[in-house]
């Protein structure tokens, strides 16, 4: 069954990916991520061409490094700390539980490096010329951007 | 007592949200419109498309009733936009070799609203928003809200005193950014010198359509056809027929040609959302349409298309 392009859902995903949305957004996207596999293909091949658009090999580190590396740049804080209230257990028990559920969403993250499927790539070469042709009227000089395809049938693209 | 002064002013934050009636959108669009051609100015903007952004610098000065414009980009391949009123050309330079190519149109930021801007407060509802800063300039915003689902909304910062749109926001219909233009530095009333363009001496790369051999049963409401030509595509050998619908803001291509096998039908979006593009066999023709138009507005010109008897 063909599923038509979601701008939202992919601007999204790309917010996800620059690390833009909030702790509870973010979670929402790992668990969409987790219960669909074609979100998780989508992801997959956005990761893959954010990293050819910036000419990084390995533009993309898995999502442990970049936790890591985030906590790394935490600012140090030079004011005296608040004494933290004892949080009473089953508040340390419910953490725990969500750490472990978040740990497990993550491992089942696409790997960023596998290759976009030709089948994708081959059409968006194809479309360059027009994309370029078009450019004459879309207010910019720059390079054509590039594009997302499905084949579809002609009562599908009606619909 | 605070809860109470909050009140008095709520119908006032109202009333700035309200579109603007018909005629004063209309002197909006038209002074930003005017003001983006008529004066003279020199700066240098962002452009941001998704996750790609880039640097160009922009000069314009008024010649009789037209103008002349350099657009030019200050990071990646060297690329120059050059208009006059005879036309527009594209010059990339890569490394020693210099390559020129006439372009349909010479649009770009700000210079974006049509030359009959005010028409388009029949397809948009236009608001004014709060006073900002851009370039270290006082501006208002000119919010372009869309009637329909067949084009993207604007938001614009038109200049305090001249209504110089100093930033362009194309938003989708949940109001998220697609593409957005931003002067950095800009001089208003500066006279940019221009080097002259040898435009005569290059050969046409587009002669009008002679025959046309199909027909657009419904064009999305607003939008008419602005370009029907016969040209050479970048990087395509043949020739192929380019023609263009717009409703003066946003723009629509439809690309035909000859099938030399059955074509599949392909639906593409870019990774910000803000193209669609549809490719289908219409007869014995490749038909390729594309605009930075919301889905509805590329599929109706695409399913509209039959071939002519």
């Amino acid at each position: 069954m063909y599923t038509a392009p979601q701008p939202r859902e992919d601007e999204t995903l790309s917010a996800f990916f620059d690390g833009e949305l909030s702790d509870e957004m973010a979670r929402s996207v790992l668990r969409r991520l987790d219960a669909h596999p074609a979100e998780r293909r989508r992801y997959d091949e956005y990761c893959a061409v954010s990293a050819a658009l910036r000419g990084l090999p390995d533009a993309v580190p898995d999502l442990t490094s970049r936790v890591m590396a985030a906590l790394e740049r935490e600012p140090v804080v030079l004011a005296p700390m608040r004494r933290i209230a004892p949080r009473p257990p089953l508040l340390w028990a419910a953490a725990a539980a969500v750490a472990v559920l978040t740990w497990s969403l993550w491992s089942v993250l696409p790997h960023p490096q596998e290759p976009l499927p030709l089948a994708a790539r081959q059409p968006a070469d194809q479309a360059l010329p027009y994309l370029a042709a078009h450019q004459d009227y879309a207010q910019a000089v720059m390079s054509p951007t590039e594009m997302q395809f499905t084949r579809v049938s002609l009562a599908e693209a009606g619909r | 007592m605070r809860t109470a002064w909050f009140l008095l002013f709520l119908p006032l934050a109202a009333q700035a949200a309200d579109p603007l009636p018909a005629g004063e959108a209309a002197v909006w669009l038209q002074r930003m419109a005017d003001s983006a051609r008529r004066m003279s100015y020199e700066g240098v903007f962002v452009f941001r498309n998704g996750p790609e952004m880039h640097t160009l610098s922009v000069a314009n000065r008024p010649v009789g009733q037209s103008s002349e414009s350099r657009l030019k980009a200050l990071d990646g391949m060297q690329r120059e936009v050059r208009c006059t009123q005879a036309g527009a050309i594209t010059v990339m330079s890569d490394g020693a070799q210099v390559r020129m190519e006439k372009r349909l149109s010479g649009r770009h930021f700000p210079d974006l609203l049509p030359a009959n801007a005010a028409s388009l407060a029949n397809w948009y509802a236009v608001k004014l928003g709060e006073t900002a800063r851009v370039a270290g300039l006082d501006c208002t915003e000119v919010e372009l809200v869309p009637k329909d689902v067949f084009r993207w909304g604007y938001i614009l910062c038109a200049e305090k005193n001249s209504g110089l749109p100093l930033k362009a926001v194309m938003v989708n219909e949940a109001g998220l950014p697609l593409t957005q233009f931003s002067f950095a530095e800009l001089k208003l009333g500066a006279t940019p010198r221009m080097d002259p363009m040898p435009l005569s001496d290059m050969p046409e790369t587009a002669r009008p359509v002679a025959s046309e051999r199909v027909t657009v049963t419904a064009l999305p409401p607003g939008y008419a056809r602005i370009a029907a030509v016969s040209r050479q595509l970048p990087n395509k050998p043949g020739q192929v027929e380019h023609w263009v619908f717009s409703d003066g803001l946003t723009h629509i291509s439809l690309f035909l040609e000859h099938a030399a096998k059955p074509v599949e039908t392909m639906k593409g979006q870019s990774r910000p959302g803000d193209i669609h593009m549809l490719t289908r066999q219409v007869g014995s023709l490749q038909a390729t349409v594309l605009g930075n138009a919301p889905w509805p507005a590329v599929e109706q010109v695409a399913m509209g298309l039959e071939v002519r008897k």
